[in-house]
Parts: C-alpha cells; sequence; structure tokens
C-alpha cells in the first residue's frame, strides 16, 4: 500500500529557481521527473497509484512486455472464426478447414491463420454475462463491470501504468480508430477510460485521417522558452489542483504533459512513413493499416496499443455476408501481425490479443443476422507469455453451451495479467470502501494457455 | 415510403457500417436536452423579474436548501465550507454571463458590504443582456448540437440564434417556446428562427425524433430504433416510430418568408419490424401518449392529395397547412401537458448550474436513472409549472441556494457528486473560454470570432459526464496558431499585456498578473516564479510578459469553473 497523499511541494519548478540550463537533456530529465511525481502526487484525487508497484511489475517493466489489443467490437460470430459448427443447425455457410494444429478446425474464412495456430492461444470456452453493448464493453476491456462511483481502468491503462515507461516520449497507451462514430462503443469512448488510475494512463487517440494537430511550435518561440512557459504552466496547475484536490485539474495537467513527447515523436504517427511493402501486405482499410502502424508502434517503444474500427461486427442483419468481408481481413491482419513480431523477434514478448464484447446466436434471426450471444463463445491471443498451440474449452456440437473449460471475463483478464507478469489479485484499500482487486474474486488464470 | 421505412429498419445494422453510425448513443453529445425560447404566443409573456415578489423567490431557495440538507443529513455528509466572495463573484459570472468578472466588476462586488450582496448580483446578471447570450450559447449547444462554421452561420442567419436570445431575454415561458419550435409555423417574424431546429435536420425523419425526445422529454430513445430499449422499459419501439411518424410528413422549403417546413396531408404510413422480424404499424404515439385516432389507408391503397384536406396558411406566403397536422396533433396533445416538458427542463437547469443533474446524465429521465432527490426534483418541476414554466426563476434560486455557494473543494470524508456536498468544478465551454480570454487579455466582453471558431472544435461539449481532458486540446492551446495570435494582438493601452508592463517591478507585474487572470492575490511561491521567469528574460520582457499570460490561461484554474 502507497503512504498516505503527501500534498505536493507547491515551491516553484526547480529549473526556474536555478535559472533555465536550456540542454535537451535537462528539458528531459526535468519532464520525466515531473511525470513520476505527479503519478505520486496526484494519489488523493485520482486515486493513482493504488495499487503499490510490486516486485514483479518491477521485474516484467524490466522484461518489457507490451500488448497490441485488437478490439473486434460490435462482436463477431465464433461460428465463422474460431469455432465452426459446420453441417449442422447452427454451423452457417461456410465450411470448416484444417489448421496445422492435428485435429483442429476453424472457419474457412480464415486461411491464414490456420496455417499459424501453433502460435495462437484460442479460447472456446468464453461464457460472460452482459449480452448488450455498452455493459458488454465494459466487462471486457475493464475485466469487470462498473462498481460507481470508482471506474475501473480500462485495461490498456493498467498495462501502461504497470510496465510503461514513464520517461518515454513514446504515448504507452494508444487508441487506434478511424471511426469517432460506432454506436455504444462512440458513448464508451467519451467516457473515463484510465478510470482511478488517473488520466495520465489514458490512450492518446490517433488515427484514419485524424493525424495529429499541432504538433508543431510556433517559430517565434524559442525550445527553451516554449518548455519554460510550459514548467510554469504545469506549476500553477498542480498548485491549484493540490489547493483544490482536483481530479479534473490532474487530468488536465496529465494532458499537457504528453505535449512534449508528442510533438517529438510526430513521425510515429505517419501511416505514409511506413513502407509499401508492409501496407500492401496488410491491406487497404483502417483497420488494417492501423495494426501495422500498431507493430510499428510496438517495436519504437510504446506498450499498449488498441486497434478499432467503430463497431462494425454487429452483424444483426444478413451476418454472413457482412462476416464474408470482414474476417478474412481480420485473418490476414492477425496473420501479418503475429508473423511480423515473430519474424523481428518481437513476438516472445508482445502479447497479441483478438476479441470482442461477446458472441454471436447459434441461431439466426429474421433478418438472416445473428444476435448478441455472451453464453458461449471464442477468442484469441498469441505471444507475450502466452503458449502456442492451444485451444481451450469446448462448446456442445451445436455452440449453445460451454461443455468444457468453461471461462468468463474474470478469468481471462487474470490470463492477460499472469501472461504480461502482472499480479492478477493486486489488491488495494482507502478507508471506509470496500476492497478492490485487479481481478475480483480471485478468479483463477487460465492455465493451460499460460507458458 | 413504407416498403422504404420498413427496410431500413430492417437493415439498420447493414447500414450502420457505411451510414456513419447513427443508432445507439451518436447523438449522445450533440444534443442533451432542452431548452429554447422564442417570439410571441398565446400564454402570458412572463413579467419581468424584478416584479416577482421576494418572498415566492426565497421560498424555492428555501425548499431547495431544505432538501439537499436533509439528505446531507440522512447520508451523514459534512459539506464543504461557503465559498468566498472572490470566488463566488468569478464563478456566478462564468455560470450566469459565460465569462469571468472584469476587474473593475469584481472589485466592485467586493467592495459592497451589504448582506444580500450575493443575491443582488445574481438578480444583476439574470437581467443582463450578456446573460441570455450565454444561456442561448449553452442552448443552442444542448439542443441542436455542435457543428462546423457552416452550421453556426447557418443557424445565425436564419435566425435560431437571436431566437434563443429574445426568448432567454424576455424569460419566455418553456412550453410556448417548444410549441414554437416544434410546430414551426411562425405568425410573426420574430418566431421564424423557431422554424430551425426542424430545418436543420434536413428532412431526416428519425434525426428529428432522436433529437426531440432528449431535447423536449429529457430522454434518449436511440436504443429504441430496432427493438424496445433493452434496459429501459417504459421506451418502447413503438414509441421511436411513433415519434418519428409525427413529424415525417414535413419537407423542408425554402419560401419568400425565408426556411419553412411544409407538412402533408397523407402518406408516413409504414411498418417497422423488430429482431424477431414481426412487424407493427407506426401509430402516431410517444411515452404515453397515443395512439391518436388517424385513418390508416388499407395496405396497397394509394392515397390522394388533395386541396380539399388543406387550409390557407395564415400568413402570406407560408405553405398551406394540413386539416388534421401531425405535428399539430403533437404540440397539442403530446408535447405541452406531458409531464416530462417541465421535468426535463427542470433537470437540466439544476445540470447546467449543480454541474450534474438530479437524475444523471441530466437526458436519461428514465426509470433506469433515479434521481438523487426524488422529492425535490417533484417539488421543482411542479413549481416550474405553476409559475409557467419560468426558467429565470428557477436559475436564480439555484445561484442562491447553499449548495450552489459552496467551495469547490470535495471533502475528504465524500466522495459521490450527486449529494452536493461541494461545488462541482466544470470545464470552461468554449465560448466561456473565448469570451473570458477577451476580458482578462483585452478589458472588453466581445468574442474573437476566429478563436471561437477554433475553440468549438477543440473544446465540444457542454455539460459533460466527467472530464477528460484530450492531449489535442493540450496541443491546441500549445502550438495552435489562434491562442498565440490572441495574446500576441492583445496589445491595446487597456489590455492586460500593457498594463503589466507598466507595472515598475516583477515582482509587482507578478501579482498583477495572477490578481487580473485568476481573480485572486498571488502566493509567493507564485510570485517568486513568475519574477524568476521575467527576470531571466529581461532582454525579450515583452515576450516573456506573453508567455507568463499563456502559462497562466492555458492552467487548470483558468480553464474550470470552481
Amino acid at each position: 500500500m502507497r503512504p498516505k497523499h503527501q500534498p505536493n511541494d507547491p515551491s516553484p519548478p526547480r529549473d526556474l529557481r536555478y535559472g533555465c540550463g536550456g540542454s535537451e537533456h535537462t528539458v528531459h530529465r526535468r519532464l520525466f521527473l515531473e511525470g513520476s511525481f505527479a503519478a505520486g502526487a496526484a494519489s488523493l484525487a485520482s486515486f493513482s497509484g493504488l495499487f503499490s508497484i510490486p516486485a514483479v511489475a518491477e521485474e516484467t517493466k524490466r522484461s518489457g512486455k507490451k500488448c497490441i489489443l485488437l478490439w473486434l467490437c460490435g462482436a463477431p460470430s465464433q461460428f465463422e472464426m474460431w469455432d465452426p459448427k459446420p453441417g449442422t443447425e447452427t454451423g452457417g455457410p461456410f465450411a470448416a478447414i484444417k489448421t496445422n494444429l492435428p485435429g483442429v478446425q476453424v472457419s474457412s474464412l480464415m486461411p491464414k491463420c490456420a496455417t499459424i495456430m501453433d502460435k495462437l492461444a484460442v479460447v472456446r470456452s468464453m461464457s460472460t454475462k452482459p449480452s448488450e453493448h455498452f455493459q458488454g464493453i465494459d466487462a471486457l476491456t475493464r475485466g469487470d463491470a462498473p462498481r460507481p462511483p470508482f471506474v475501473r481502468p480500462i485495461l490498456g491503462s493498467v498495462v501502461a501504468e504497470q510496465l510503461g515507461q514513464l520517461d518515454s516520449p513514446v504515448p504507452q497507451f494508444i487508441l487506434l480508430d478511424p471511426c469517432p462514430e460506432g454506436n455504444e462503443f462512440k458513448a464508451f469512448k467519451a467516457g473515463n477510460w484510465a478510470g482511478w488510475l488517473g488520466a495520465q494512463y489514458g490512450p492518446v487517440r490517433a488515427g484514419g485521417d485524424y493525424g495529429i494537430a499541432n504538433l508543431e511550435k510556433s517559430a517565434a518561440i524559442s525550445d527553451l522558452d516554449h518548455s519554460d512557459r510550459e514548467a510554469l504552466r504545469s506549476f500553477f496547475t498542480k498548485k491549484f489542483a493540490n489547493d483544490q484536490r482536483s481530479e479534473a485539474a490532474d487530468n488536465y495537467n496529465a494532458a499537457y504533459q504528453r505535449v512534449k513527447g508528442l510533438m517529438s515523436c510526430a513521425p510515429l504517427f505517419d501511416l505514409n512513413k511506413l513502407p509499401v511493402a508492409d501496407r500492401e501486405r496488410y491491406g487497404g482499410g483502417a483497420f488494417a493499416q492501423h495494426a501495422l502502424q500498431a507493430r510499428h508502434l510496438i517495436e519504437n517503444g510504446s506498450t499498449f496499443v488498441m486497434v478499432a474500427n467503430g463497431m462494425p461486427w454487429d452483424n444483426h442483419v444478413f451476418q454472413h455476408e457482412m462476416h464474408q468481408m470482414l474476417v478474412p481481413e481480420l485473418d490476414n491482419v492477425l496473420f501479418q501481425l503475429v508473423s511480423d513480431l515473430e519474424d523481428r523477434g518481437l513476438l516472445e514478448e508482445t502479447l497479441v490479443i483478438a476479441m470482442g464484447e461477446f458472441g454471436r446466436t447459434p441461431w439466426l434471426n429474421e433478418a438472416r443476422g445473428r444476435d448478441h450471444y455472451p453464453k458461449a463463445w471464442s477468442m484469441a491471443m498469441a505471444g507475450g507469455g502466452v503458449k502456442g498451440g492451444v485451444v481451450h474449452g469446448a462448446t456442445d456440437s451445436q455452440g449453445y453451451e460451454v461443455v468444457d473449460g468453461k471461462v468468463d471475463n474474470r478469468n481471462l483478464f487474470a490470463t492477460i495479467f499472469a501472461a504480461l507478469g502482472i499480479d492478477p489479485h493486486q489488491e488495494y484499500e482507502l478507508p471506509g470502501l470496500p476492497t478492490f482487486h485487479r481481478v475480483e474474486e480471485d478468479a483463477a488464470p487460465i492455465k493451460e494457455v499460460l507458458l | 415510403m413504407f416498403d422504404w421505412l420498413v427496410l431500413k429498419a430492417l437493415f439498420r445494422p447493414v447500414l450502420l457500417r457505411w451510414e456513419c453510425f447513427r443508432c445507439c448513443s451518436s447523438v449522445r453529445h450533440l444534443l442533451c436536452l432542452i431548452a429554447l425560447l422564442a417570439g410571441g404566443s398565446v400564454l402570458t409573456h412572463a413579467p419581468a423579474v424584478a416584479a416577482e415578489p421576494v418572498a415566492a423567490r426565497s421560498d424555492l431557495t428555501a425548499t431547495i436548501d431544505q432538501a439537499i440538507r436533509s439528505a446531507w443529513q440522512q447520508q451523514k455528509i459534512e459539506p464543504a465550507d461557503r465559498c468566498s466572495d472572490p470566488v463566488f463573484v468569478r464563478r456566478v459570472y462564468l455560470d450566469l454571463l459565460g465569462r469571468v468578472p472584469t476587474m473593475e466588476e469584481r472589485d466592485t462586488f467586493l467592495a459592497n458590504a451589504s448582506a444580500d450582496r450575493r443575491s443582488k448580483l445574481v438578480d444583476q446578471l439574470l437581467t443582463s443582456p450578456e446573460q441570455a447570450e450565454h444561456f442561448a450559447d449553452l442552448f443552442d449547444a444542448i439542443l441542436l448540437g455542435r457543428g462546423n462554421q457552416g452550421v453556426y452561420d447557418q443557424r445565425e442567419k436564419h435566425g435560431w440564434k437571436k431566437y434563443l436570445v429574445n426568448a432567454i431575454a424576455e424569460n419566455r415561458p418553456w412550453n410556448d417556446v417548444a410549441a414554437e419550435v416544434l410546430l414551426a409555423r411562425p405568425e410573426a417574424p420574430q418566431q421564424d428562427g423557431a422554424v430551425w431546429f426542424l430545418y436543420e435536420k434536413k428532412d431526416k425523419y428519425q434525426e428529428i425524433a432522436e433529437a426531440v425526445a432528449p431535447a423536449f422529454f429529457g430522454i434518449r430513445i436511440e436504443c429504441a430504433q430496432c427493438h424496445d430499449h433493452m434496459m429501459v422499459d417504459e421506451i418502447t419501439q413503438a414509441d421511436y416510430w411513433g415519434l418519428v411518424a409525427f413529424f415525417n410528413r414535413g419537407k423542408n422549403k425554402m419560401t419568400p418568408n425565408g426556411p419553412r417546413v411544409v407538412e402533408s396531408a397523407i402518406g408516413g404510413f409504414s411498418e417497422f419490424a423488430d429482431l424477431t422480424g414481426s412487424s407493427s404499424p407506426n401509430r402516431l404515439q410517444f411515452m404515453g401518449k397515443g395512439p391518436l385516432d388517424e385513418a390508416r389507408p388499407k395496405a396497397g391503397d394509394k392515397q390522394q392529395d388533395k386541396d380539399e384536406l388543406y387550409i390557407k396558411a395564415a400568413v402570406k406566403n407560408d405553405p398551406r397547412v394540413p386539416k388534421f397536422s401531425r405535428r399539430e396533433q403533437f404540440v397539442k396533445q403530446v408535447l405541452v401537458e406531458h409531464p416530462l416538458l417541465a421535468r426535463a427542463m427542470v433537470n437540466r437547469l439544476w445540470a447546467i448550474m449543480m454541474g450534474r443533474g438530479l437524475v444523471h446524465p441530466y437526458d436519461e429521465i428514465d426509470s433506469m436513472h433515479p434521481p438523487s432527490h426524488p422529492e425535490l426534483l417533484d417539488a421543482l418541476t411542479q413549481d416550474f409549472r405553476e409559475s409557467g414554466f419560468q426558467m429565470r426563476r428557477l436559475v436564480r434560486a439555484l445561484a442562491n441556494s447553499e449548495a450552489y455557494q459552496l467551495q469547490a473543494i470535495r471533502p475528504e470524508s465524500v466522495n459521490d457528486p450527486q449529494w452536493f456536498a461541494w461545488y462541482l468544478q466544470r470545464p470552461l465551454t468554449a465560448e466561456q473560454m473565448a469570451r473570458s480570454l477577451q476580458v482578462v487579455l483585452r478589458g472588453e466582453a466581445s468574442l474573437n470570432r476566429t478563436l471561437l471558431a477554433s475553440l468549438r472544435t477543440q473544446v465540444p461539449d457542454v455539460l459533460p459526464d466527467n472530464v477528460q481532458v484530450d492531449v489535442t486540446e493540450a496541443l491546441f492551446m500549445t502550438n495552435g496558431a489562434q491562442l498565440e495570435a490572441m495574446i500576441q494582438n492583445s496589445r491595446q493601452p487597456q489590455s492586460l499585456h500593457q498594463r503589466t508592463l507598466r507595472q515598475s517591478n516583477h515582482p509587482s507585474r507578478a501579482k498583477w498578473l495572477v490578481d487580473a487572470v485568476l481573480g485572486r492575490s498571488a502566493d509567493q511561491a507564485e510570485i517568486d516564479a513568475i519574477t524568476a521567469y521575467l527576470a531571466e528574460r529581461d532582454d525579450r520582457l515583452e515576450q516573456a510578459i506573453d508567455q507568463v499570460i499563456w502559462s497562466l490561461v492555458s492552467s487548470g484554474e483558468f480553464r474550470f469553473n470552481h
């Protein structure tokens, strides 16, 4: 447990008091100090640092694990992906094909992933509760249902906080999503992502046509003045945040703390700077291009990249036609991503996750769509502490029920944290409040898929 | 027409992928709910504020204070202390006029020693033309949503903005205004702007329905498009398509009198399909009212449009009016007597003044979102109806309430904002920022339009559920050309820059800057920091002063109302 809040020292920024030394090194050093300092000092207002940093996390920090989440929002169908039921009433029109794992088949819409099943861990026995998008997105991006008024941080925020490098100019948690819209996901995006960790662990959002604007400073101001006036601004705001116990002002400062780093790594966000051959290999479309960009960002020091694309998977109508377009795209993207990471020697340290917020019904509705089905669905992972060539769990012959190895969102999050070397059951307490755990109820990780 | 609507309902999820995902929730930021106002109609023009008996005023404030206090006692909450006068004056100028006070305005207030100086100031601000401008800005964003500059220009050009300003300035009854806006049949030129609410939706009937529900009823219905609302039993798919039907005979037309929404006497019958594929007729109904009687043509029958189905418009050059007008039926039979009309406005005004609604989120007044203080919401709603739907009366009572005048510092023992045990900090809107920058940098309250336009795209939120400052805003404030230009071009003799420069030494410049921008005295650490900053830059003092100004106007203390 972290010691109780220590009020921030309201003395002027160091460099101002001792004169303005101006080398880049000094500037970065100062940003680093301020960043770490803010994270600690903000704890009372934002509940930052609720988790003490355990030895295991320090260990992992050195080992440098990273994570890419391909967020399939809207919820894809397990039948047309990882758990085909060909020739049955519920199986749909697509065949199942062999994979390079003896005895394991996937949908014929996934020919490329079929060749790398020995690198993937597929869970076919996800069984969760929420059947509506908003609640489902909460459960599968935060790991649990909300406990108001405390907002559980989203997976990327936890990983950025636990494994990220505060002094890195590259944002540690990036959301690539070209689509500002997307039904419930849009509303979700507008919400509080970093939760009790505080906004400094929220994502930097980029993607698609939104380049990041205003990355260049005006030529009229020197580097030194540009940095020093920011130090002054930050000082005023910190003082205000402390005096007022203002979580909002802490959030505000956290956004400014990213400015310098972002300015220095602007080229990383320029899709056009990526090799044409790579771009063609991943394929057209924002989702594919952003998956490539995710690889690029991870290679360059980011810790968690979430690739989303609005909410295209919610196919209540013409499910097969829609999945016929969506699944092969995902098949190629996942194949390229896993293969690239392996070629670069990064797969062992980079966990790739592909999932949505639940599955789809075994039956078709009148509009030839599959509706929401949280009871029995599938997801896949690769790399970063997860064993390849594993299929965990099973559903019955028509996919109605999980018959073996049933797991839920808590088990999954415990697995993800364990794979990344983060203690899944870390607890923290605040006076007068119930105890929270990183994953509640001591839910066990799925041992079979862990290395 | 019918088939198209059915198809559309059926194909929605497919369309979503291409059509920009409009269904459940996209409207969240844009609209929100209530309010507006307009030109002269049936109910009394509300008497000016001054005419209202003092006793009635304090009664409403007492009602609020009692209810809030009794919840504190029940919850064993020790609220924050009462805020100081300097804090109050900044806060109330921002909340009522949409800007910080000038130094002169602030000093006038602080020099007033009378016991009722706060309520006197509230009265004074509530009758200022700036108050109407500010609330019109809020309601514009809340009712119609944000847009690009072209959208704002159109709203101005076609009188919508002016209509809002007048309605607020004249304290017009909200039910009259709501009726004018949704009937969209102006009887006098000063009502013309009311048409724009429907007209801006360009005959997209679902968009109209999805805007009307939060704006006038305080509910969100998007989730009921493809099925009955899954979480809120009382919002059904029949209500969704019923509300669409009330408006689906409209057609935009530019007339010599300006934009009008022509209404047809026929058509607009369709079926909607739920997820099981079973279909139902779109009857005229909404939230407990209806279905209204209306003859439905048999499937396959073609309706004939005939002159005798219409009457001539009362106003020359206006479109003819159907004898059975769905819009008129909606206004008369659904809207004006609907309990949610008053309740939604009360909750909206509460949210504007107190930082969150008694029902939260403020535009989801449904069975899934119970109010924090149910009796209080009932009492205020009743008062609102009985006092003639006057917004100003409630705003005044809120500004004078104990909870509004608490410090913005959360007591350590309280976590839940729903008890209003401290003043909930809130970010300034784009308009509040633009006006406040103008006041601080140039000592005048007019608007810098370039800066406002860019701020509106950077800071679109009005009444956000929570504060998530994005790095893009920090980048805009740090590197954006607009703020830089505004600071550098503020060099008039009475500008902050010049007044600072005229101070005799750095420490007095530091004190002056903090006082002028943040509205309070500087403490020693701040004086030291600014003094050191300026002293390092004696060779470029003018630039250095601008940089300190930048650091103050982009500080969290300036960015929030607290």
